[in-house]
C-alpha cells in the first residue's frame, strides 16, 4: 500500500520515461513492433508485463500496421491501449491512424522523431510526425524526459475526454537515449488523476454493431468530420484544464506553449522539441551580452493548432523567427507556414521568417543560433523558405 | 433493410458511424477470384505403406484416446497390426516427413500399441456385409493367406483356409523366432479370424491331399499363397552337408530339440533376414554362430536393425568370403573359403563379388547352415500357371494368375519379402476377387491422391522433439532368453509420440484456418473447418497457415 503512495525519482532515458508513464497510466493492452530508436520503450514494457508489474496484454505483431490494428481492436473493446513507433514504422501505420480517429478512439502512441528514408537516417527530425499531421491525431512535442513521462499521463486524460488519439513526440537519441532525472508520480496520484476509461461505444457482444460501415454522400459523413474538428477545438481547452489539474498534484505544468523571456520580447523565436533548450540557453546568453529584446516560444501542441492563443502571443511583436526541423517539399517549414497563415488576418502583422534546419539529425549549436538571429535581422521578411546550415564541404566534394 | 434515424441536433448524432443492421447481406464472397478448397491428401507414410494404412487418421483418434475408432481405421487396411507392429520394416517411417525436421515418428511402435489393444478387444468388424453366397478357398495360412481371408470375409464371402502344417501361420509361426514375435500373439490373431467365421483346415497340402482342380470346382475363386520355403542351391561340392536356414527355424519353432547346437561352432552362409534369425536364435542357446557373407555390410539384404542387433549380440561377421567347397572330417565340416572383392554393379544394383585369386583358406565348423535365399515350389502348380521364366506367375496389380478364378500372391510369387508386402498381395487379390465375382474388369483404376511434401508443412507450428523409442531388453538379457526383446509403448508414450505427427494432409482440427480467417469465413462444423463461400474473399490466409497442406487455392 505504501508503495502506491510513493513518488519515485529515477534517472531515465526518454524511452524509459515513456514506459514508466505507460505503467502508471495502467494501460491494459500494448502492441508494438520494434524500430530504432523506439525499441527500448517496448522492451521495458514487455519486461514490466512479464514481471506482472504492469497488468497488460502485450501483443507481438509482424508490422506497425498490425500493431495499430491491434490497438484499434483493443481500444474499441474499451481497453486503454498504447503503442510506440518511429519514422518508417509510423508511415506504415498511416492508413490506420485515420481509422483510429474516425472511430474516435483515445489511443496514445509515443513517436520517437526520426528522419525518413531515403537515404537511411536514424537521427532526429520531425518529418515522420509532420507527415501525419492531417490524420486527426493530437500531436504533443516534448523537450525533456520529465515532460515525456508527464505527457503520456496527460495524453490519456485529454484523449479520453474528447475521444481523439494522441501522439507524444520525442526526439531520437537527444531524448530517447539520453538519461535525465525524472520524477514518477505515485500510482495513487495517477489513479486519482486518471480514472479508468469509459468508452461509450465499446463493443458489447450482446449488442452486435458494425463500426465504420459505409456512409453515403447524403449520410452524416461530413457531419462526423465536423464533430472531429469540434473535438479538436475542445481538446485545446482540455489540455489546459488537464495541465492545471496536473500542476496542482505535481507542481509541473505543461500547457499548449512554453514562454521563455517573452514579456518584453520584440523578436520571438518559435521552436519545438528538444532543440528548444539550446535556443533558450542561447537567448539567455544574448540577453546578457547585447541587451536584445528576444524571447523563445516553444510550441508543444501542433494539433490541435492553437490559433487564438498564438495570435494573442505573437500579434504585436516585431519579428518572428520560426525554426522548422522538417520540410514540406515544394512548400516549406510546416510550423512556419501554419503560423504565418494564422497571423494573416491581423491588421498589423509582424515580420515572419521561416528557417529549415537540423534535418537528418544535424546538430544546432549556440553558434548556429547566433548566426541565425544575425541573419534574420538583415532580412526584410520576403522569403517563403530559408535553408539554414547547408554545409559547404558537403556540396564541394 | 435500412431505416433512417433522425437526430435533433449535431450533439445527438453519435461520434462514430455505427450500424446495427447486419453486414451479412453483403456477400463479400463475390469479390473473390481464387477460392480455398479443403482437400485431405495422402501423407507420405501412407503412400510408402504397401497396404496404404491411414496413419495420420488413426493417430488422430489415438491422441483423442478413442482407441476403438483408431482400431477400426487401422483394421480397414491392416488385419494384423499387432504382428506388423512388431516385424514390419516400416516403410512408412522411411517416408515420414518429420525426419527432415528432427526425427521420424515411431509409427510402427504406435501401430503395435493399437494392435495390442485390438488383440484385447477383438476385431468387432462393424457392418460386415450380408453373405454374398460366394465361397473362396485360400491355400496357405501365412501372412498373405491370412490377410486375404480377412479381406474376403469382410467383403461378405465364405472363406476356407487350407494349411499343410498342423498349425496355421506359415512363416509367422515357423520362421520368425519368438523373441521377435511371440506365438501367443499369432494364436490370438487366428482366434479373431475364426471368430469372424473363417474356416481353417490344417494338414492339407496342395498336390498331395488337396487337388487344385477340385478346389476350382468347389469354390467360386481361389487364392494361392504357399510362400517360399525351398532353400536355394549354391551348386558347390559338399553342399549336402549343409542344413537349411528355414528348416532350422522351423525345427526350432515347432519345439524340436536343438540342443545339439549348444556350445558348437556354426557357420551361417548368407546375410538376409533368415540368416539373422538363425544366428540370433543360435546365440540364445549358447551356440557360437558366425555369419559368412560374400559382400559387405552395405549390400546385406537383412533389415538394418536386425543386422545391428546381431552385431551387438556378439556374432562375428566374416565379410567378402564365399565357401566354395565342403568336406566332412571327424563328424565336422571343413569349408574351403574364397576371399572376395567388390566389382561392377550387377542387375540388382549391388556391386558384384569377384573372387580374389589364390586367397582360399580352410575353416572347420561343427555345423554349416545355408540361408542364401528361398524360392517357391514350382512343382506345386501345373504348367499353365507358370510364367515365361518357369516360375509361378500372378499379375502384380491384380494378383490374377493365367487361370480364370485363380489368384496368387505373397512370397509364393514375389520370393522372400515382408509381412506387409504379403498383406498387400492379399489386398489386391481380395479386390480382384470381388470384381471377378461381380463379373467386372479386374484392372483397378486408382485415383491417386496428391502427397503432401515436406515443403507444404508449416514447420513453424512445431517444436523440435526427439522420437520416442520403445523399451528393449539389454544385450545380456536378450542373448540368454527367448523373451520378446522389444516392448510395447505405454499409453502415455504412444500418445505422446502420436502427438509428434505432423498429420500431413489430414485435418486434425487444429483450428488455425478458423482462427486466422480475417473474414470469419471459416466455419467450424463437427470439429472440422467448412469454408463459407458467401463471405470468403479468397485471401489465402487459411491455406498459408494450414500446418499440414490441406487447403488448396484454386
Amino acid at each position: 500500500m505504501e508503495k502506491l503512495k510513493t513518488r519515485e525519482k529515477k534517472v531515465l532515458y526518454g524511452n524509459h520515461a515513456v514506459s514508466y508513464g505507460v505503467k502508471v497510466s495502467r494501460v491494459q493492452v500494448i502492441s508494438a513492433y520494434p524500430i530504432t530508436p523506439q525499441t527500448p520503450v517496448v522492451e521495458l514494457l514487455s519486461e514490466m508485463c512479464g514481471k506482472k508489474e504492469l497488468n497488460a496484454t502485450f501483443v507481438n505483431v509482424e508490422s506497425e500496421h498490425s500493431a495499430m490494428a491491434v490497438c484499434i481492436g483493443a481500444s474499441i473493446s474499451g481497453a486503454r491501449v498504447f503503442t510506440a513507433t518511429s519514422s518508417q514504422g509510423l508511415l506504415l501505420m498511416h492508413e490506420l491512424l485515420h481509422w483510429a480517429t474516425g472511430d474516435r478512439l483515445p489511443i496514445v502512441m509515443a513517436v520517437i522523431n526520426r528522419a525518413v528514408a531515403a537515404p537511411w537516417s536514424i537521427w532526429s527530425d520531425q518529418n515522420d510526425t509532420i507527415s501525419q499531421r492531417d490524420t486527426g491525431w493530437m500531436q504533443i512535442y516534448c523537450e525533456s524526459n520529465q515532460e515525456v513521462l508527464d505527457s503520456i499521463i496527460l495524453a490519456y486524460k485529454v484523449s479520453e475526454k474528447v475521444f481523439l488519439p494522441t501522439m507524444i513526440v520525442l526526439d531520437a537519441f537527444i531524448l530517447s537515449h539520453t538519461a535525465e532525472p525524472v520524477e514518477i508520480p505515485s500510482q495513487e496520484e495517477v489513479d486519482n488523476f486518471l480514472p479508468p476509461l469509459v468508452l461509450p461505444w465499446a463493443l458489447d457482444p450482446q449488442k452486435p454493431v458494425a463500426i465504420g460501415a459505409v456512409v453515403s454522400p447524403s449520410g452524416p459523413y461530413m457531419e462526423l468530420r465536423y464533430k472531429i474538428q469540434k473535438a479538436m477545438e475542445k481538446a485545446l481547452e482540455e489540455i489546459e484544464n488537464a495541465s492545471l489539474e496536473y500542476e496542482s498534484i505535481t507542481g509541473r505544468r505543461w500547457g499548449v506553449f512554453e514562454e521563455f523571456m517573452m514579456d518584453d520580447a520584440d523578436t520571438v523565436i518559435v521552436v519545438s522539441g528538444a532543440i528548444s533548450s539550446t535556443f533558450k540557453y542561447t537567448v539567455n546568453e544574448i540577453r546578457k551580452e547585447k541587451n536584445k529584446k528576444i524571447g523563445v516560444l516553444r510550441m508543444r501542441v501542433l494539433r490541435p493548432f492553437p490559433f487564438v492563443k498564438l495570435r494573442e502571443i505573437l500579434g504585436d511583436r516585431k519579428r518572428i523567427i520560426v525554426v522548422d526541423r522538417n520540410i514540406s517539399f515544394g512548400s516549406g517549414g510546416v510550423f512556419f507556414n501554419e503560423i504565418r497563415s494564422c497571423l494573416y488576418n491581423l491588421k498589423r502583422r509582424p515580420k515572419i521568417l521561416g528557417y529549415i534546419t537540423g534535418l537528418g539529425g544535424r546538430d544546432i549549436t549556440p553558434k548556429d543560433i547566433y548566426d541565425m538571429i544575425e541573419d534574420a535581422e538583415k532580412r526584410k521578411g520576403e522569403e517563403d523558405i530559408i535553408f539554414f546550415g547547408l554545409k559547404e564541404e558537403n556540396i564541394n566534394l | 433493410m435500412s431505416e433512417r434515424i433522425h437526430y435533433k441536433n449535431i450533439d445527438e448524432l453519435p461520434e462514430i458511424a455505427l450500424s446495427v443492421g447486419s453486414t451479412r447481406v453483403l456477400k463479400t464472397g463475390s469479390w473473390r477470384n481464387v477460392k480455398p478448397v479443403i482437400e485431405d491428401k495422402a501423407a507420405p507414410c501412407t503412400k510408402a505403406c504397401p497396404i496404404g494404412t491411414k496413419i495420420p487418421q488413426y493417430f488422430y483418434h489415438t491422441i483423442e484416446k478413442d482407441l476403438d475408432k483408431a482400431a477400426d481405421i487401422l483394421l480397414e487396411k491392416n488385419p494384423f497390426p499387432a504382428i506388423t507392429g512388431r516385424v514390419c520394416p516400416a516403410f512408412c517411417q522411411i517416408g515420414c516427413n518429420r525426419k527432415r525436421f528432427d526425427e521420424r515418428i515411431s509409427i510402427r511402435e504406435i501401430e503395435r500399441f493399437v494392435g495390442d489393444y485390438i488383440l484385447e478387444r477383438g476385431y468387432k468388424v462393424k457392418n460386415l456385409p450380408s453373405d454374398t453366397g460366394k465361397s473362396i478357398a485360400v491355400v496357405g495360412s501365412g501372412p498373405a493367406g491370412m490377410a486375404a481371408a480377412y479381406y474376403l470375409r469382410r467383403a461378405g464371402h465364405k472363406v476356407t483356409i487350407y494349411e499343410r502344417e498342423s498349425l496355421p501361420g506359415g512363416v509367422l509361426r515357423y520362421g520368425i523366432p519368438p523373441y521377435r514375435l511371440p506365438k501367443d500373439i499369432l494364436d490370438k490373431e487366428f482366434e479373431m479370424l475364426l471368430n469372424m467365421g473363417i474356416k481353417i483346415e490344417t494338414n492339407r497340402e496342395l498336390s498331395k491331399d488337396l487337388d487344385l482342380e477340385e478346389l476350382r470346382k468347389n469354390f467360386d475363386a481361389l487364392f494361392i499363397a504357399t510362400g517360399a520355403w525351398i532353400e536355394k542351391k549354391m551348386k558347390i561340392e559338399g553342399e549336402e552337408l549343409f542344413l537349411s536356414g528355414v528348416h532350422f527355424l522351423k525345427e526350432f519353432n515347432t519345439g524340436k530339440d536343438i540342443s545339439r547346437f549348444k556350445g558348437k561352432k556354426v557357420a551361417c552362409i548368407g546375410a538376409g533376414n533368415v540368416a539373422m534369425d538363425v544366428v540370433r536364435t543360435l546365440k540364445r542357446i549358447n551356440a557360437k554362430p558366425e555369419i559368412l557373407y560374400r559382400r559387405t555390410e552395405a549390400e546385406m539384404p537383412a533389415l538394418e536393425e536386425e543386422r545391428e542387433k546381431a552385431k551387438k549380440d556378439g556374432i562375428p561377421f566374416h565379410l567378402l568370403v564365399l565357401p566354395i567347397k565342403a568336406k566332412e572330417k571327424n563328424g565336422k565340416t571343413v569349408l574351403t573359403i574364397q576371399r572376395m572383392q567388390l566389382g561392377e554393379p550387377d542387375s540388382s544394383g549391388r556391386r558384384r563379388p569377384v573372387p580374389v585369386e589364390g586367397s582360399e583358406y580352410e575353416e572347420e565348423y561343427d555345423f554349416v547352415i545355408k540361408a542364401i535365399g528361398e524360392e517357391s515350389d514350382r512343382k506345386l502348380l501345373p504348367p499353365e500357371y507358370l510364367g515365361e521364366d518357369g516360375w509361378p506367375y500372378a499379375d502384380k496389380k491384380t494378383a490374377a494368375t493365367k487361370v480364370k478364378g485363380v489368384f496368387a500372391g505373397g512370397d509364393f510369387i514375389q520370393g522372400p519379402s515382408t509381412v506387409v508386402e504379403a498383406e498387400s498381395w492379399a489386398q489386391k487379390a481380395a479386390e480382384s476377387i470381388n470384381r471377378y465375382l461381380k463379373g467386372e474388369d479386374l484392372t483397378i483404376k486408382e485415383s491417386v491422391p496428391k502427397t503432401v511434401s515436406y515443403m507444404l508443412i508449416k514447420t513453424d507450428y512445431f517444436k523440435k522433439e526427439k522420437a520416442i523409442h520403445p523399451f528393449e531388453l539389454t544385450v545380456e538379457e536378450r542373448i540368454n532368453s527367448f523373451e520378446e526383446e522389444v516392448k510395447t509403448l505405454s499409453d502415455e508414450l504412444a500418445i505422446k509420440e502420436a502427438k509428434r505427427c505432423f498429420s500431413c494432409g489430414y485435418c486434425n482440427s487444429c483450428g488455425n484456418c478458423f482462427v486466422y480467417c480475417p473474414d470469419m469465413a471459416v466455419l467450424w462444423k463437427d470439429s472440422r473447418p467448412l469454408i463459407d463461400y458467401d463471405f470468403c474473399k479468397g485471401c489465402g490466409v487459411c491455406a498459408s497457415e494450414c500446418p499440414r497442406g490441406i487447403i488448396n487455392m484454386v
